[in-house]
């Protein structure tokens, strides 16, 4: 049997190139990968993450579950377009076993199975086959309609503002709009010369002949197969060079993130995988305050990956963003942006320098004795409200406390690990380190979620315990060291910190110690969800007007509660909100101490 | 010579006509908010840097605007980023942003 015609070839050119284009990519930065990262795919390959991962595959790449629980009418269009797609691939392969048997079919004999039946004189018409195929053409179709009416109402979908795609992407774009309808045609033109066809094609197919001479009919049939394999071929082209390269992307990236890899401080390979599942759906430029505040439409995680891929990230671009994550919370494809911002930061700005920050050699400022440690950090010493607070919950407490900073410190790291000099900041986390060390200590609060990150995630302090004053004193709470007096008429309400809420996961714990003491009204939003204050110190780019905008429409936020006092549990946050309103605003420490029995 | 424990500056004069200001124009280019600076002071007496060191944000970065870059990159390098001088600032002028564009600038010097 024949399966090849011409017009085949714009197909076969197109999937050719594109196998090749992806499988080299893939090689390339599999072998280029870390020998820690390959350890760690070796150790997890056969291991029932594996399973997981083919399982979270199939509910991610296929069914789009998150995108789906973020929007059904959204989730719909991608699902229709990719399960909807896979489908079509999957029973049409399905449907030429059924006809021919085991028999070898090239790849374009299955995708342009409707064209070659006439050719090849195959008998049996399988009505079954036909249908179900012509309905899942329909379910594409239908993601197709929605994919355009999203271009023009893209609010029907929950987003107030979709991507402004580069050249390339357009054309990729448009390749895949008229892919599904052109197969449309073609098959249609195709039924209504030979016959046959489901309940879509087949009756469009009955509707030409009837309306359309035969000749007509004839001379669109190759024409029309040849813009479907065009369309194709284009779109395949196109795919590992544009944002499509997403939907092969994203399979293997779900397998090596089970096999635990993540992107680190400094750029490396895994990078790439991330970069490129990127799809550039978009979702990520609604919640970017940067966006909806100050209308800076071209810093977004969704362009600044964009730019990485294609080479073409400026300083400007990168350094423009507060780290807040509230982008990272609705990836739907789960991206660490925080993370490739960071790196992409440090591998414009790193610049090692070993005598940098020599003079922190042998400095002690601490006072006091005790197991153990307070770090108020930079921002708390700005804040002196909340350092002679917990001062008076120590004591209340009857803690003996060891004070890393109370007459000056030496900054934690992560803010110059934020704006790119890991390397650097890699000698104050030294230096902390050792005084941490020396001074015995098994417990260490602070009272600035920005220190707790770093110690957390980059101090490897073994053993000594890490905790946020909310958990210290909700911890004093819990354990009766600490009374407080509760009452019913104050109300406040609590602002998350990107830090301490995104950033560490506690969200329980603050809420829990204002409950102690009054009334928790929520603000529209929170935890997860929660607002920046504008005023982070991953943003070096905004002014201070700017930061006071945010400020001020986060202020609102917490008013419209009805709350008389607006409780945050960042230094940081204290200070820009309080600039924004005139409720009063305290730090978690504060209404605790004011309370104390 | 007598030591009294102190030393006099030796006597300088900085001359605006012939420094080399291309730098300087550049910097106030790209933030003109620089030039809202008052010289207060506050960034200098809260910075955790010159708590432990000498380092003088304000005299950097007014000696750099003069066009007196020797050494402001060295100087700058004692700056740990922490931002308690742009929180500081009467004026609000992005301290941050300031340092990390007068080191890039000035990178060679």
């Amino acid at each position: 049997m024949t399966f090849f015609a011409l017009f085949c070839i714009p197909f076969i050119v197109g999937a050719t190139l594109m196998f090749l284009s992806v499988v080299l990519k893939y090689f390339s930065w599999l072998r280029q990968l870390p020998t820690s990262d390959m350890i760690l795919i070796a150790k997890g390959i056969f291991t029932p993450r594996t399973l997981s991962a083919v399982w979270e595959i199939v509910c991610e790449s296929l069914l789009h579950r998150r995108i789906f629980r973020r929007n059904v009418v959204l989730g719909y269009m991608h699902m229709s377009l990719a399960f909807g797609w896979f489908l079509l691939i999957v029973v049409g392969w399905l449907e030429t076993l059924s006809y021919l048997g085991t028999e070898w079919v090239p790849l374009q004999g299955h995708v342009f199975f409707k064209y070659f039946v006439p050719l090849n004189g195959i008998e049996g018409h399988k009505p079954l086959f036909d249908n179900v195929m012509d309905a899942l053409l329909l379910f594409v179709l239908s993601g197709v309609t929605l994919a355009w009416l999203k271009r023009v109402r893209s609010r029907l979908m929950g987003m107030r503002r979709t991507t402004k795609h580069i050249f390339f992407d357009r054309i990729a774009l448009s390749a895949l709009w008229f892919v599904f309808p052109l197969r449309l045609l073609a098959e249609s033109i195709t039924c209504a010369i030979y016959g046959g066809g489901g309940f879509l094609t087949g009756n469009i197919g009955t509707l030409l002949s009837q309306h359309i001479d035969a000749d007509v009919l004839m001379a669109l049939y190759e024409p029309m197969w040849w813009m479907y394999s065009s369309a194709l071929g284009i779109f395949f082209v196109a795919m590992p060079f544009s944002r499509y390269m997403h939907i092969f992307t994203e399979i293997p990236l779900i397998f090596l993130r089970h096999y635990r890899l993540r992107p680190a401080a400094k750029t490396k390979s895994y990078d790439n995988f991330e970069i490129e599942a990127c799809s550039r759906c978009g979702i990520c430029i609604d919640p970017c305050q940067l966006q909806s505040q100050l209308g800076i439409n071209d810093v977004q995680s969704v362009y600044f990956l964009r730019d990485r891929r294609y080479n073409m990230l400026q300083q400007k671009i990168a350094n423009n963003c507060l780290m807040c994550g509230r982008c990272e919370a609705v990836c739907p494809v789960g991206i660490n942006l925080n993370t490739l911002r960071q790196n992409s930061r440090t591998t414009m700005r790193n610049i090692p320098n070993e005598g940098r920050y020599n003079y922190l050699r042998g400095i002690d400022l601490s006072q006091g004795e005790g197991r153990v440690g307070y770090f108020a950090g930079c921002m708390t010493l700005l804040t002196p409200n909340t350092m002679s607070a917990m001062q008076r919950i120590f004591e209340a407490a009857g803690e003996k406390v060891w004070w890393a900073d109370k007459e000056g410190s030496v900054c934690c790291g992560r803010p110059l690990k934020l704006s790119g000099e890991s390397d650097s900041a890699q000698k104050m986390i030294d230096y902390n380190k050792s005084l941490f060390e020396k001074h015995n200590i098994s417990t260490l609060v602070t009272s600035c979620p920005i220190c707790l990150r770093v110690f957390r995630e980059d101090y490897d302090l073994q053993g000594i315990e890490v905790l946020h004053h909310s958990e210290y004193i909700l911890r004093l709470l819990q354990q009766g060291r600490l009374k407080v007096g509760y009452s019913a008429e104050q109300r406040y309400t609590y602002h998350d910190p990107c830090e301490l809420g995104r950033g560490s996961g506690i969200y329980d714990q603050p809420r829990a110690v204002i409950e102690a003491v009054g009334i928790l009204l929520e603000p529209k939003h929170n935890r997860r969800d929660s607002l920046c204050c504008g005023s982070s110190v991953a943003n070096t780019a905004i002014n201070d007007a700017q930061q006071l905008t945010i400020a001020r429409s986060v202020a609102d936020e917490l008013e419209a509660t009805g709350a008389e006092t607006i409780v945050t549990a960042c230094p940081l946050c204290k200070k820009a909100i309080a600039r924004g309103t005139k409720h009063s605003v305290s730090d978690l420490s504060e209404i605790v101490a004011k309370n104390l029995k | 010579m007598i030591n009294f424990g102190f030393s006099i500056n030796k006597p300088r004069v900085i001359d605006i006509d012939n420094n080399n200001l291309r730098k300087s124009n550049e910097i106030i280019l790209e933030m003109p908010e620089l030039q809202a600076c008052i010289g207060c002071g506050s960034c200098t007496a809260s910075c955790t840097a010159g708590n432990l060191t000498d380092f003088n944000f304000r005299k950097v970065h007014t000696l750099v605007r003069r066009g007196e870059y020797q050494g402001a990159y060295m100087e700058l390098n004692k700056c740990m980023l922490c931002g308690k001088c742009r929180l500081v600032c009467p004026r609000g002028i992005n301290t941050r942003g300031i340092v990390m564009l007068i080191k890039r600038k000035l990178g060679d010097f």
